[in-house]
Parts: structure tokens; C-alpha cells; sequence
């Protein structure tokens, strides 16, 4: 049989497999099932209010507090200096170099602990690095560092000193950001986007 | 009139539909190792660069083309990819000559034309082919075929002007090959 | 998981010796296709010789359906692969020029390379052309510099900018290369010219 024909009949159906199945899978999952549930169950990705506040106050530079609720609720109160990856655009290319860096420490964070808590499950099955979780999210912050409670007199120093700090975050701190910053939740995206230098996966130079 | 039956393909090749798929695979390597497919152009650049440095490195140091190379390009320009590719060509080339007993130094012309014409005109095509393939941003092996393999529209677009132009132009030459 | 490169499974200098191989792998198809010849690559242009149209998109749609595949497998990353970008003036006016530099002097870079390698003269000085070509290209710079560069559109895939996924594109490529062989099958056999 000629060689057109041979090539034909076995390139065709390949070409039909490929057409056929659906979009390609260049983000898979780095980490096995049994990595993740290490991962997951050491809770090593949380850090308290008070670790945030901390930095927050200190103006760490490598902190990047990352708002997954709807954008709505976001333009409503943020925490100060958040960017907003809503949950449902987790995926999206846009926030991939957000994402997926190994400069910033990006601390994610929602109303509770659950919907941050998954956003960082997927992007650590997806081996993004240096994402963390605020426990509690905004409900745990409220309690604690916006309203933080009197602890009695006869309570260890270490509570009062805690209480103490939490008032002075509190105070400093402003209660967050209330939508003072652009009004559309792409534009606080923009503005906060940080200039990145990929670390590591460097696309490849190629031409000519 | 040459009669069908008397034209006797003289040289054994490679049947093209087995070589088109074995290209693939090379270029389906390169992607795999290095993340680039093939090229060929971006060597001579490279050499220009070298050359230019070592006769007039002032001129080089200064003229915007060459610094702009620098820039992209720590190092020697000899120590990239394509220069390492290149001199794979011509090894590889020089063995499948070889083997097949092509190796020849001759001018390979049509018999209506003289060899200087042919070698006028393969100066000329040459120096075409540099400077377009400098403002192509590759020649048909990094532009056209790796393109194609990763679907770069800019790829197929050089491709279509490159195929298409030699089609529209095939009249005027037609004396120099049939 | 590919690129070996960029997830650092090769230095960058097991990166060169590679291509260095791939080089040798790349040349010896090329010669054994009969790529060093200028005679077989003007052929296309004229029917009688359409080595050039089938070698060229067999090897385009192996190794685009290859880095399909292995995608899916995840065997490579695509978006650390280099995809060329998009200057649509002159990768047009790059093209058409080089179409005539091609007609002209029946070789293109890689080929030419294959010529020389098995002694072909014309090759060598289509080689020495290509040189001063570039030369010509990087002494003007200045004169053509915003024309290099302009309508720089990014680094679209056709698939996108058609609203097709890669994977229907490919089987639309793979239809019209099968068409496109046929053809050239019929013109073979239509305008066949003598070897010389």
C-alpha cells in the first residue's frame, strides 16, 4: 500500500482522538493523594490573626493577603493591601503569576477558614508554593483583633500582653480597608498586582 | 518530450512521507528536552555578532542591533542553542551523505544554465534569505515549521508569505531549474 | 515532565550537547529526504519534485499532534514551551522576502547547511549570501527598527485567534496536509522533470 495511504490511516484517528478530547491538562496535580494528606493534615499552612497582624503592622513587604470571596463582598471590607481572587476565578490566567510564585508569601483568606482553605488546596495540588491560610478568615480576625476580648485581671500575663497587642493592631490597622481604595475590584487588582520576578520556571527563550 | 517511463530517479532517498514523520519526531524532541523547536537563522546571527565583535567590537558595542542581542544574551552569542544545533546539521547531513554516496563537491545546476548564473543567483537568494529571515524573526525551519507545531499565528503567516511569494515569483525564475 | 531544561533535569549545558545530537538527528533526515538538494527543494514550485510540502507538514503535524499527546499525557508543559510571537509587519514583509530569496536561491538556512555538508557548492555560497544578509540587516537596524517592531500582537495561537481548541485545529491541519499531499501526488506525475 503506498505510504500516503499508511500515513493517512494512522494519522487521521489521532487526529480524531486529540480533536475529540477536551482541552489539554498543562496544570496537572503535582502532588500525590497521599503527599497532599501529609500536607494537609500537618495544618502547617495556617497562620493566626495575631501572625498577620503582626506582619501587617511591621509592613512586611513579602506579605500579600489574598481576598477568595465574591468581589462584591470585597469592595464592601478588605483587609489592608488584599488583592481579590474570587474562589470561582482561582484558575483563571490571570492570577496564575499570583499564584504560582516563590517571592511573596501569599496569605488567603474569607469569611471563615473554609473557603481559603480550599483555594489553598488546589494551588498546593498544583505545586504553587508559599500559600497559606488566615484561620479563622475575617469572622476569627473580627474577634480577635478588631474586637478583642478584655481578658480579666487575674488572667496569665501572656493573655493581657496579647490583648494588648490585639488593641494596638486593632487601632493601627484601621479596622481594614473599606473600599477607600479604586472602585472596582479589577482596579485594586491592577494597582496591587506586584511586579514579580519569576523565581524558577522560566518560560523558555527560543526563535529564529 | 521526455516520456514518462524513461525518467529514472537516479539518487535514492528517503521516502518523504517517512522523513516528514521522523523531522517530527526530532522537532517533537527538542520541544521535549528544551522547550524551543529547531531553527537555523538565529546561527547565523550569531556568527555575524561574533564576526562583527572581533574585527570592529567598537561598532558592536554601540550599534543598537547588536546591543540589543547583548541584552537578551549572556555570554558568548557562539554558546547558544541554535550555533550547537547548526554544527549537529552539518554533522548529521555529512553522514547521511556519506552513507548514501552523495558526497560530492560540485555546483548543482540545471544543464540550460551556466554554474556562475547558478552561483549568482544562490548569492543573491542568500543574501534575500538573511535579511528576511532577520525581519521574519526565522527562516523556514524556526518560523514556519516550529510554528507550525505550536500553532504560532505568526508562524503561519511567515509561512503562507514565504510558500506564497516563491509560487508568485516561480515564473520569472522558471529558466534557472526546469 | 517536560521541558527537561526547565524543570531542571538537564544543566544548561547538557542542554547545548543535546542540541548538538538533535543537530546531527535534524541534518541526517534532512539530507536523507533529499533536502541538500536545491534542485528537489525549488521543485515545488514548479510540481515536478514536492518533497518539500510533504516532508514539511508531515514533520508540522507529527510534532504538533506529539506535543498534543504528551500534553495530555502530562508529559510536557506547554506553557513553558516557546511559542514564536506575532509582528504582523514583518513577519509579512520577512516572509515574502525570504519567499524570493528562496525561489531564487533554492535553499533556506537549514537546508543550505544540508548542502554544504555533502559538498554542494551553491550551498556554500548561499551560506556566505545568508551572512551578509544578516550583516546587511544589523548595519540598517536603525533604518527598520520601528517596522521590526511594530504590531507586536503578543504570542497568539491561530487555534485562539480562530476559536478553535488545538486539538480540532490539528485535525483541520492534518485534513488539508492529506489534501494538499494528494495534490502534489497528481502534480508529480503531471510536470515531472528529468534529474540533473
Amino acid at each position: 500500500m503506498k505510504p500516503r495511504i499508511y500515513l493517512a490511516l494512522f494519522i487521521i484517528p489521532l487526529g480524531m482522538i486529540i480533536a475529540a478530547v477536551p482541552q489539554n491538562v498543562t496544570r496537572p496535580y503535582k502532588l500525590t493523594a497521599s503527599q497532599m494528606l501529609a500536607v494537609a493534615n500537618s495544618s502547617s499552612q495556617f497562620l493566626s490573626p495575631d501572625e498577620v497582624a503582626d506582619f501587617l503592622i511591621q509592613k512586611d513587604p513579602n506579605l500579600q493577603l489574598i481576598d477568595v470571596r465574591t468581589p462584591d463582598e470585597f469592595m464592601k471590607f478588605s483587609l489592608p493591601g488584599a488583592i481579590n481572587i474570587p474562589l470561582t476565578d482561582l484558575l483563571s490566567d490571570e492570577f496564575k503569576d499570583i499564584l504560582d510564585q516563590e517571592i511573596k508569601m501569599n496569605v488567603l483568606y474569607s469569611n471563615g477558614t473554609l473557603q481559603a482553605n480550599e483555594a489553598w488546596m488546589i494551588t498546593t495540588q498544583l505545586g504553587y508554593k508559599n500559600n497559606y491560610v488566615l484561620q479563622g478568615g475575617l469572622n476569627y480576625w473580627a474577634e480577635t483583633i478588631m474586637n478583642p476580648t478584655v481578658p480579666a485581671s487575674t488572667n496569665p500575663d501572656e493573655e493581657i500582653a496579647k490583648y494588648d497587642f490585639r488593641k494596638g493592631a486593632s487601632m493601627a490597622l484601621g479596622g481594614g480597608a473599606e473600599s477607600s481604595a479604586p472602585s472596582s475590584s479589577t482596579d485594586t487588582q491592577s494597582a496591587a498586582k506586584p511586579i514579580i520576578k519569576k523565581a524558577g520556571k522560566k518560560k523558555v527563550q527560543g526563535g529564529c | 518530450m521526455v516520456k514518462k517511463e524513461q525518467i529514472a530517479k537516479t539518487t535514492k532517498y528517503l521516502n518523504p512521507y517517512l522523513g516528514g514523520v521522523l523531522l517530527g519526531l526530532v522537532l517533537l524532541s527538542a520541544f521535549f528536552v528544551s522547550g524551543r523547536g529547531l531553527g537555523a537563522s538565529g546561527a547565523i546571527k550569531s556568527t555575524v555578532i561574533t564576526t562583527v565583535d572581533a574585527i570592529a567590537s567598537g561598532h558592536a558595542e554601540n550599534a543598537k542591533f547588536y546591543k540589543e542581542d547583548a541584552k537578551t544574551h549572556e555570554g558568548s552569542p557562539m554558546k547558544s542553542w541554535l550555533v550547537f544545533e547548526m554544527a549537529g546539521v552539518i554533522v548529521g547531513g555529512f553522514l547521511s551523505g556519506a552513507l548514501a554516496g552523495r558526497l560530492k563537491l560540485k555546483v548543482e545546476h540545471s544543464p540550460k544554465i551556466t554554474s556562475k548564473r547558478r552561483l549568482a543567483f544562490a548569492l543573491a537568494g542568500g543574501v534575500l534569505f538573511g535579511f528576511g529571515s532577520q525581519l521574519g524573526r526565522g527562516c523556514t525551519s524556526g518560523s514556519a515549521l516550529t510554528g507550525m507545531a505550536v500553532i504560532s499565528m505568526g508562524g503561519f503567516i511567515t509561512m503562507a508569505c514565504i510558500f506564497g511569494t516563491a509560487f508568485a515569483l516561480a515564473y520569472f525564475f522558471r529558466k534557472n531549474w526546469i | 515532565m517536560g521541558p527537561l531544561v526547565t524543570y531542571e533535569f538537564i544543566s544548561q549545558d547538557t542542554n547545548l550537547l543535546l542540541a548538538f545530537i538533535i543537530g546531527i538527528g535534524f541534518g541526517f533526515v534532512l539530507e536523507s529526504s533529499g533536502f541538500s538538494s536545491s534542485r528537489k527543494l525549488a521543485g515545488i514550485f514548479y510540481g515536478y519534485d514536492a518533497v518539500v510540502l510533504k516532508v514539511f507538514f508531515t514533520a508540522a503535524i507529527t510534532a504538533m499532534l506529539g506535543l498534543l499527546f504528551f500534553s495530555l499525557f502530562g508529559w510536557i508543559d506547554l506553557e513553558l514551551v516557546y511559542v514564536n510571537p506575532t509582528y504582523l509587519y514583518s513577519a509579512i514583509a520577512g516572509g515574502v522576502i525570504m519567499g524570493a530569496g528562496f525561489i531564487m536561491g533554492g535553499y533556506c538556512p537549514g537546508t543550505s547547511f544540508c548542502g554544504a555538508s555533502i559538498g554542494k557548492i551553491d550551498a556554500f555560497v548561499f551560506i556566505g549570501g545568508l551572512f551578509l544578509g544578516v550583516l546587511l540587516f544589523a548595519e540598517g537596524y536603525p533604518l527598520w527598527e520601528d517596522f521590526f517592531k511594530a504590531q507586536f500582537m503578543g504570542y497568539p495561537k491561530l487555534s485562539e485567534v480562530l476559536g478553535l481548541s488545538d486539538g480540532i485545529f490539528a485535525f483541520i491541519l492534518i485534513l488539508m496536509a492529506l489534501g494538499m499531499f494528494w495534490v502534489a501526488e497528481w502534480a508529480e506525475k503531471k510536470f515531472p522533470q528529468p534529474e540533473y
